[in-house]
């Protein structure tokens, strides 16, 4: 039996102004969704609004997932940290699976090591494992991102236009770790993409924006 | 561009009306060359040699020197502070920036490090003095106090201005504080935090020449020394000391920094472009030195 995950209740998301109004939805385990709709429209708000970075205007999102580790989100800009090593961006993702009175400046418990070198195998970036991020290509700068939550294992992710800048190789090999990684844990993903026909490969389920509204597609 | 004229002709507007009569001046400069024939110049660089007493036991004279022990003995004091102040500024800084902190924390943390700096360094100094005697622990205290202050806010405004996306991202995933200012924020400014650290050191030694003043130690009891005696010249020459010190300072400054840098590696300066004029090393090196620190907008 599939829980819900997350339930948004009557939602209007936006900054001073709403962008868009009325989102009755529930997210449950194993829910692939994708998220079309023009540039502007508020895909990234929406993403930004259920992972509690900021307030919804109005209407009530209750989450059923852990507080720490349980949401794993890359944003469109990737928020890696440029200065720091492939390795050491990945391990950000396994840290938040540790206790939170796990000392910041302690390394990482040695049962975590081994999901970290397979998230980044899975990626192919163990090669530039000991590299800064900083001087790496768009498209890899993406896996690290990817390999970073891969490696939280979260219940829920959350992923703004991941897939862009990739070649149709990198797609396959980055969606396939993530099917898996959402298999794995019986998580559910939600991910903005600009490709229709790509989204509607991979999803099985399509919100669409529009007009300040979310409406739900029946994919075929 | 009309913001910069503006305010410059509010200076100066403002400059005139403070010194009124500008008639005082007439007959100042005379007696400014006057001063410096007869006090300044030149340098007396005995300074440089062994000082009578006590005996100098050791093979080079200059390192019995008034000069030497005297520096020496003010960028100890220098180090000891800056580093001290560092560690004890960096947990304040993560509390006051707005982005790491929420408000109730980020506001009393940033009266606390206002207050650290408010008073300088001299009367932190004074106040010390009254507790430890006079004495180096005095001025080490003073400085390491007014350094907290300083540093803490160069580094709370430096973390504000970090970049969005990693921050969002690890306050979604639920990372705690701590660990975000260490995986994070640190890092992403660790150049910042690097050139702060490097300009407040070197502060610390010209300010070592203050300090020392006040009897705490360093080459600026001798300096205070001379100024009683009128040798006017030998405090030239020990001003001229901490001249080069500085220099010297910026360029150690600036090798540290460039082992971190934001972007590529083409940003890396090399020990040429260092130390010679960029006209002189463009010569041996092909990729121009860019200015760091030019940041994407977000
Ligand atoms: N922090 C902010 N404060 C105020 N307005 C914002 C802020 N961030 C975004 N907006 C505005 O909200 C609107 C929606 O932005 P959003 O980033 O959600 O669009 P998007 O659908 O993700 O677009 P894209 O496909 O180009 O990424 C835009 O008009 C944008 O200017
Ligand atoms: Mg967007």
């Amino acid at each position: 039996m599939n829980e819900v995950l997350a339930h948004l209740h009557d939602v209007s998301i936006g900054y001073d102004t709403p962008l868009i109004e009325g989102i009755n939805v529930e997210i449950s385990e194993g829910d692939v969704i994708a998220i079309l709709g023009p540039s502007g429209i508020g895909k990234t708000t929406l993403l930004r609004t259920i992972s509690g970075l900021i307030r919804p205007l109005s209407g009530e999102i209750e989450l059923a997932i852990p507080s720490r580790g349980g949401l794993g989100y890359i944003p469109q800009r990737l928020g890696l940290v440029g200065n720091l090593s492939v390795r050491a961006n990945v391990s950000m993702g396994a840290r938040v699976r540790t206790s939170r009175w796990w000392p910041a400046v302690f390394p990482l418990p040695k049962e975590f090591e081994e999901d970290i070198s397979k998230a980044m195998r899975h990626l192919g970036i163990e090669d530039i494992a000991d590299q800064p991020v900083r001087i790496l290509s768009g498209g890899q700068q993406r896996r690290v991102a990817t390999a970073r939550t891969v490696a939280q294992k979260p219940k829920l992710v959350l992923a703004d236009e991941f897939l862009g800048e990739l070649d149709d190789d990198n797609v396959e090999v980055v969606m396939r770790t993530v099917h898996a990684t959402i298999r794995a844990q019986n998580s559910a993903l939600i991910m903005v993409e600009h490709h229709e026909k790509l989204a509607k490969e991979v999803a099985n389920r399509i919100w669409r924006i529009k007009d300040g509204k979310l409406i739900e597609e029946v994919v075929s | 561009m009309g913001i910069v004229t503006a305010i410059s002709l509010l200076a100066l507007y403002i400059f005139n009306d403070m010194v009124g009569d500008w008639g005082r001046l007439s007959g100042g400069w005379e007696n400014l060359v006057i001063f410096f024939n007869e006090s300044l110049w030149p340098p007396d660089w005995s300074i440089l040699e062994a000082q009578s007493y006590p005996v100098c036991e050791q093979e080079v004279e200059l390192f019995c020197s008034v000069a030497w022990l005297g520096m020496v003995e003010t960028i100890k004091i220098a180090f000891v502070a800056t580093a001290l102040g560092f560690v004890f500024a960096l947990p304040l800084s993560v509390l006051a920036a707005n982005n790491l902190s929420p408000l109730w924390m980020a506001i009393p943390a940033r009266v606390i490090l206002a207050a650290m700096r408010s008073l300088p360094s001299i009367i932190w100094a004074v106040l010390f003095m009254i507790i430890f005697d006079v004495g180096t622990l005095a001025g080490i205290f003073a400085m390491t106090f007014y350094t907290v202050g300083y540093l803490g806010k160069l580094q709370f405004e430096s973390m504000e201005g970090l970049k969005n996306a990693p921050l969002e991202a690890a306050k979604a995933m639920g990372m705690t504080r701590a660990e975000t200012a260490w995986h994070i924020a640190l890092p992403e400014s660790a150049n910042h935090l690097l050139s702060h650290l490097m300009f407040m050191f070197e502060y610390n030694v010209r300010h070592g020449t203050v300090i020392g003043l006040v009897g705490a130690g360093g080459i600026g009891l001798y300096i205070n020394t001379y100024l009683k005696l009128t040798q006017y010249d030998k405090v030239v020459a020990l001003l001229l000391v901490v001249f080069i010190v500085v220099v010297l300072i910026d360029f150690l400054s600036m090798a540290i920094r460039s082992t971190v840098t934001e972007e590529g590696d083409v940003r890396r300066p090399s020990w040429s472009t260092i130390f010679l004029p960029a006209s002189i090393s463009s010569k041996y090196h092909t990729t121009p030195m860019k200015t760091s620190s030019s940041k994407e907008d977000e």
